[in-house]
């Protein structure tokens, strides 16, 4: 198989188990406590600051990162098991996830001494979170074809005139990584002339509206830019080289365990129904599930340990998103196949809450961070075939 | 897996000699490759020396199998060397030559009667019909794992000489041997094993066909992602089709998932973890599941010259198609391994999805 697609196995870390058996006394407290309840894909809609702090205190976000920069100089590996504990938990983690998982690493990267300084340990700390900016009205898949501007005006601040939409969490962050357009689009180098900027959302001329999703739940926005004027010296990285840098992202962004366990809440009910009830079908549905699910984790894993020994593997990231959120949706489907159960967000039974709560968020699984049709031509670029 | 570099390359090196043929009746296994592989120390690797076996890790040996298995080999070595003489070194029971092919066959409905009451490993006679015998006319020793005697818990492991013993016809899709052995009081060497070893056994066998079933999978999508550039239709390779590229990319998807997890799977065998048994399951559950997937949609590519004898498509296709129920179907494992992970409770689950590979 060609080697774009394949990675080593992750060895196995000691620390990881260690930070994790400490993650999971930790979330058994706070459900003792009740201080949240389990739902499925909380890292979009588990919004909670206060939370999100209680793991900045126990060094669990940023974990990464230098500690001149408020992080805590762990591995990807530790990280990895830190992030499974808290989704398989259900936990509300949305309010920092797209900081810690993806804005921070590209501050770290692209961002000024001055940026890193003063955003990075507030990311660490849970105080500090982000959207990303990519998607627009008329551009989703099509990256390259967006239209939000940013021209220099004569003090040599930007000033931002457009609109994105999907931004998470946009009505509770305080930065967004804008993808804009510096120069005209150029019809023979589609790439060329894009660039990122650190946009602070509390900025004149910014307006957040919501975007309800399926069930009804304020997650999504589109956050509109009049004539925004953003500092100058808050473009990331390189003018002109926002394509690339937005590609260096992807790994971060597809090789998590959010991909393939945003409805694990659902298997667990399941789970303890199968408990219940020792019917044979649900049994052997459980076990193929299962069997799907350990070898995602396997997957997933690989891609942490090649970030720890410092590669991007953005083909093999992609083939992780693919496969790891078709399985979310067919959880769904293999579980309704054995159980005879309603499903209802305001049900008394778990399980059937867990189902519909997967059901109204299963098209966004194939859709965000890349829809999996745009995730395959990647992998087809990795077979060698385009 | 760099360590194996020089192991594979012998294997490849050899098999060049021996290209895989329509396996029938009359000419059931590649004994010519058999003799290579012997000749070169191969049938013996990953066992110690003392044993007889030409030493080396469980991660060679596993290389070999993956090897032959891509190259659709008519051998029985997955059987020989992950199986049945490993199986013989945990029973504590001595090794025949590895110069000579010894297969593995589950015989849960065969009686067994101990000969002797000695200590350690013993004497027993078998009685009964041994199903799905691998390679059976080819193989000279059969290892039958069959339940212990009445009022003895456990099961045991016989050593079984099976070059005079009848054994009646039956082949796979794929037309490898896969007979019945009939046992009618024959003497044996054999020892007890415990439950778990005995459970052990069995899974070391679905690893075996895991592990065949990962490296034939990866083979079809590099064929398949090969013939989508060569085949011009329309004016282009199908390979430059959107459509095309979807159903390659969904093959690379299943067989990335089904190569971790047989890896991880074959990592605690390695290291002897308690949870091989469930490892070994959700291995061969994952395998035989991207099957489907992967021989379907090769045969889909393919087009009509790929559902004949004509291409060699089918060497790897049929191969896949039996191997997913031998050793234990999907069906099987997936009882398995559910019922391991929930042994603990619901609320067992997802530690032992994060604790078994």
């Amino acid at each position: 198989m060609s080697n774009s697609l394949s990675l080593a196995p992750a060895p196995r870390s000691e620390a990881a188990e260690q930070v994790r058996a400490e993650v999971r006394e930790f979330l058994a407290a706070e459900l003792a406590a009740g201080t949240f309840r389990t739902h499925v894909d909380t890292w979009l809609s588990g919004v909670d600051p206060d939370f999100s702090r209680k793991l900045g205190e126990r060094g669990w976000l940023g974990m990464t990162w230098p500690k001149e920069y408020g992080g805590h100089e762990r591995t990807a590996m530790e990280r990895y098991a830190v992030t499974e504990e808290l989704l398989a938990a259900g936990a509300p983690v949305a309010a920092h996830w797209i900081a810690d998982r993806q804005s921070g690493p590209n501050l770290l990267r692209y961002g000024t001494e001055k940026q890193r300084q003063e955003i990075l340990p507030r990311i660490a700390r849970g105080e500090c979170y982000f959207v990303i900016g990519m998607s627009e009205p008329d551009s989703g898949s099509d990256l390259a074809s967006i239209r939000t501007k940013a021209t220099r005006n004569e003090s040599g601040d930007w000033v931002v005139n457009g609109a994105k939409v999907w931004t998470s969490n946009a009505h509770e962050s305080h930065y967004g990584i804008v993808l804009v357009r510096t120069s005209p689009a150029d019809p023979a180098s589609r790439h060329a002339g894009l660039s990122q900027l650190l946009i602070d959302l509390s900025l004149p001329g910014i307006t957040v509206n919501p975007i309800r999703i399926l069930d009804g739940g304020h997650h999504f926005n589109e956050v509109v830019f009049e004539d925004v004027v953003v500092p100058g010296d808050m473009l990331l990285g390189t003018e002109g080289d926002g394509w690339h840098q937005v590609t260096a992202e992807l790994a971060f962004e597809r090789s998590g365990p959010e991909r393939f366990l945003s409805t694990y809440p659902l298997l667990a009910e399941f789970g303890r129904r199968v408990v219940d009830t020792g019917d044979p079908a649900q049994l052997v549905a459980l076990g193929r599930l299962s069997a799907r699910a350990l070898a995602l984790r396997q997957m997933s894993l690989r891609i942490a340990a090649a970030l720890d020994r410092g590669e991007l593997p953005n083909i093999p990231a992609a083939l992780v998103k693919d496969v790891g959120t078709t399985f979310e949706a067919d959880v769904i489907d293999e579980v309704r196949r054995v159980v005879d159960v309603t499903p209802s967000l305001d049900s008394p039974d778990p399980l059937a809450r867990a189902l519909a709560e997967a059901q109204l968020h299963q098209p966004g699984f194939t859709l965000r961070g890349g829809t999996n049709e745009i995730l395959r031509g990647i992998v087809a670029r990795g077979l060698g075939l385009r | 897996m760099a360590d194996q570099d020089l192991v594979v390359e012998t294997v490849r090196d050899i098999l060049t000699g021996f290209e895989p043929f329509v396996l029938t009746a009359e000419r059931r296994w590649d004994s010519g490759l058999w003799s290579a592989l012997a000749d070169a120390g191969l049938t013996g690797v990953g066992l110690p020396e003392e044993a007889g076996g030409s030493g080396g890790e469980l991660a060679d040996a596993v290389a070999i199998v993956r090897t032959l298995a891509a190259g659709a080999a008519a051998v029985p070595v997955a059987e020989q060397l992950l199986v049945a003489l490993p199986a013989l070194l945990v029973a504590d029971l001595e090794l025949p030559s590895p110069e000579l092919p010894t297969t593995f066959a589950i015989g849960d409905a065969v009686s067994v009667h101990p000969v002797d009451n000695g200590d350690g490993p013993g004497r027993f006679t078998l009685s009964g019909t041994v199903p799905n015998v691998a390679w059976a006319g080819a193989a000279q020793h059969v290892v039958v794992l069959a339940p212990a005697p009445s009022g003895v818990t456990g099961a045991v492991l016989a050593l079984v000489d099976a070059s005079s013993l009848p054994a009646g016809d039956g082949f796979n899709l794929a037309g490898e041997p896969r007979g019945t052995l009939v046992l009618d009081q024959v003497g044996t060497s054999g020892a007890l094993l415990t439950a778990a070893q005995a459970s052990e056994v069995r899974a070391r066998f679905a690893l075996a066909r895991s592990v065949q079933l990962a490296a034939a999978l990866e083979r079809v999508l590099d064929w398949t992602v090969q013939y989508a550039g060569e085949r011009h239709q329309f004016g282009r390779p199908l390979g430059k089709f959107q459509a095309i590229q979807m159903e390659l990319a969904e093959m690379a998807g299943e067989v990335v998932a089904v190569t971790a997890l047989v890896d991880a799977a074959v990592q605690a065998l390695d290291r002897g973890s308690p949870d091989v048994v469930l490892a070994a399951a959700a291995a061969k559950v994952r395998a035989g599941a991207a099957v489907e997937v992967v021989a379907r949609l090769a045969h889909q590519v393919h087009g009509a010259i790929g559902f004949t004898q004509e291409h060699k498509l089918h060497h790897l296709t049929r191969r896949l198609w039996s191997w997913r129920d031998e050793a234990g179907s999907e069906l099987v494992w997936s009882r398995v391994l559910a019922s391991g992970l929930l042994a603990d409770g619901g609320d067992g689950l997802w530690p032992a999805l994060t604790r078994i590979v």
